[in-house]
């Protein structure tokens, strides 16, 4: 008996976990003249992102900083690299990259994930893991023992990541582990923070 | 269901499978040998023998016992247990390897033996193990393991271990370091008791106050958390975790027939628990070594290290530091009240370092100046070469007078040694050590 492993797209991914999660101002888009439409409404530089590709920022199909001229251009292509949609989102920029992440050990049952996001989570492995889902002072306690504690502080006039959102992103995973056992593993990275504040600009979830 | 253990650790009666009456170098002869030592209700099952190095022999158990161990090759294992249940035993400790850790066939009769076991409402302890030690009170000791040199000094430390040669290892370092301990098992391949039941037990013990755990893997990690959590807000229990890197994960499966999980897993685990984890066996042998003294088990960060040698003082502190304890830097006043007792050049600020010019005399006034300032939780006393009694005799009235927790390093001084032992201190085998010792019991 083998069980493949089923990977969601992003989208379906962030749908899964639900739509109190902070995400960019986003769609899928199902059509060019509907990317456009969503580009020009938000006006500022967007993101297009082909759907349901693995590793598809290593595959060169993230394009950032858009215009709706450029999006027009490259949206057939994405979309025909992926699943036929492109999701388009708002540009954000942030100070620091974080991931939140859920999984499941064979021992411990249900973990979450929290640490430093983005390119820093390979090169500086700088996480905690905890048991999911975390009691009480659990996860201020883990994120006072990570190397970069003191960025997550507020370092140097940035302010202080927003505990209360961490704490309501670390709920979503731990709840969806909780209540569906088929999750093997959740992603949420790079979770930018902004300003402080907490936005999951992609996320991954794994099934069985 | 901690009460089923009760014939395991306190046995009124004792059958011992697998001595040889042709080949006393066997280890059931040693089991058997070890057992007699302190089991005075204790019978040989044997096919044809009356008796062996002893003790009475029989062809099947005719009347229930509370333990039996089983000492015989796997293929004749389930026999003695089935005979052993089928008598009435209450636990049964089979210590012969070929189960689980052998293969598909092992892990087959393994099975089988576990089965077997329950179905009599029994307890099974191993396959694959080296058996179980404890102190049955006054002078009297089970040993029903194949250790045969067991340091028989009564404390209050217990020690689970599903590795059998790191039990050894226990038992060898409690020689070394002087410590008592009450309870011991070996676990092995643990397919019935595995080491959360038999920290349900040790939770109810009322000789032990202080548990090891050695563990390459626990198959049910929230099952652990869940009755070490309830048990380490009154008994501190110290876990070493074999298995962490890959390679160690491979050995693990290999040897215990347990598959090693993530090591972050059991980092997270390991916290909620409340359990001190440590990585290594000396940090493991140094955690326990402190934790055996009471009052090294919960106290403040704040500490002072005493010295008569500036290097080590140094590297003590420097270690100090890097635990999370607090160097106090002490008082003015205080610093003058220590300058009185001891040379112009001695350090008074914290680490204290008297210097081994300090008048023998003065040791006292300068050392009982440190161990009274209430900015201080403990000391750590560092000595390498000044064997001067008053030393010893100075930290050894100060520790009982004030009773602040204390740790030393001391080389070459047996003299000081004496005095500081005999106060009840622990000395350790290096600086860091004993500040590991120190810091191993520091309040969250």
């Amino acid at each position: 008996m083998t069980n493949v492993p089923t990977v969601l797209s992003e989208w379906e991914s962030k749908k899964l976990l639900g739509s109190a999660l902070p995400t960019p101002r986003e769609a899928l888009t199902t059509s060019v003249e509907e990317a456009v439409a969503l580009a020009t409404s938000i006006g500022r530089p967007v993101v297009a992102k082909a759907s349901s590709v693995a590793h598809k920022s290593d595959a060169g199909l993230v394009r950032i900083g858009l215009s709706p001229d450029e999006l027009q251009q490259c949206w057939s292509q994405l979309a025909e690299a992926g699943d036929g949609t492109v999701l388009v989102a708002e540009r954000l920029h942030g100070e620091l990259e974080l991931i939140i992440g859920g999984s499941r050990d064979t021992s411990f049952g249900p973990l979450i994930t929290v640490g430093l996001g983005g390119v820093a989570a390979e090169v500086f492995d700088d996480v905690a893991v905890l048991l999911s889902p975390p009691e009480p002072g659990e996860l201020d306690a883990a994120l006072r023992r990570l190397r970069s504690a003191a960025l997550l502080e507020g370092f140097r006039g940035t302010p202080a990541v927003d505990r209360t959102a961490l704490t309501h992103i670390v709920g979503l995973v731990a709840q969806r582990l909780d209540q569906d056992p088929d999750v093997m593993e959740i992603d949420c990275n790079p979770v930018l923070v902004c300003e402080g504040r907490l936005v999951v600009l992609d996320a991954l979830v794994v099934k069985r | 269901m901690t009460a089923t253990l009760d014939p395991l650790f306190a046995p009124r009666s004792v059958a011992v499978y697998g001595a040889s009456a042709s080949d006393p170098a066997k280890l059931g002869n040693t089991l058997l040998a070890n057992v007699a030592g302190g089991i005075a209700d204790l019978r040989c099952i044997h096919p044809t023998a009356s008796a062996i190095d002893g003790v009475p022999a029989q062809p099947s158990l005719t009347k229930a016992v509370d333990l039996a161990l089983v000492s015989v090759p796997a293929r004749g294992a389930e026999q003695a247990v089935r005979d052993a249940v089928g008598a009435g035993a209450r636990v049964v400790v089979v210590l012969s390897s070929g189960f689980g850790e052998a293969g598909p066939d092992g892990l087959a009769a393994q099975e089988r033996i576990a089965a077997l076991v329950r179905e009599h409402g029994a307890r099974l302890v191993g396959p694959n193990c080296m058996g179980v030690v404890s102190h049955l009170g006054d002078d009297r000791w089970l040993n029903g393991s194949y250790f045969w040199a067991v340091p028989k000094t009564p404390g209050h430390v217990s020690f689970v271990s599903q590795s059998g040669a790191f039990g050894g290892m226990f038992l060898s370092e409690v020689r070394r370091r002087g410590l008592g301990f009450t309870r011991f098992v070996s676990l092995g391949n643990s397919p019935d008791v595995d080491v959360t039941q038999a920290l349900g037990w040790l939770a109810d013990d009322p000789e032990t106050q202080v548990i090891g755990v050695f563990s390459e893997g626990l198959r049910d990690g929230r099952d652990f958390v869940d009755v070490a959590r309830s048990i380490t807000p009154h008994k501190p229990i110290v876990v070493l975790k074999g298995g962490r890197s890959t390679a160690g994960a491979r050995a693990a499966s290999g040897h215990t027939g347990s598959l090693a999980g993530t090591a972050r897993a059991y980092e997270a685990g390991f916290t909620r628990a409340g359990v001190v984890p440590v990585a290594t066996s000396d940090e493991f042998f140094d955690v326990l070594s402190a934790f055996a003294v009471p009052r090294l088990r919960r106290h403040g960060r704040r500490v002072a290290v005493i010295t008569v040698s500036g290097g080590p003082g140094v590297l003590a502190a420097d270690a100090a530091e890097a635990a999370g304890l607090e160097l106090v830097p002490l008082s003015d006043q205080r610093q003058s009240a220590i300058r009185a007792f001891a040379p112009d050049f001695a350090a008074t600020a914290n680490p204290v370092d008297l210097t081994p010019q300090c008048p023998p005399g003065n040791f006292h006034g300068a050392i009982s100046e440190v161990y009274t300032d209430e900015s201080l939780d403990g000391v750590v006393v560092i000595n390498c070469g000044l064997d001067i009694p008053e030393f010893g005799e100075a930290v050894a009235a100060a520790h009982t007078a004030t009773g602040k927790p204390t740790t030393a390093f001391l080389l070459d001084t047996p003299r000081v040694q004496a005095a500081v032992s005999h106060a009840g201190i622990p000395c350790f085998g290096s600086p860091e050590a004993a500040v590991r010792g120190f810091a191993a019991g520091v309040k969250p």
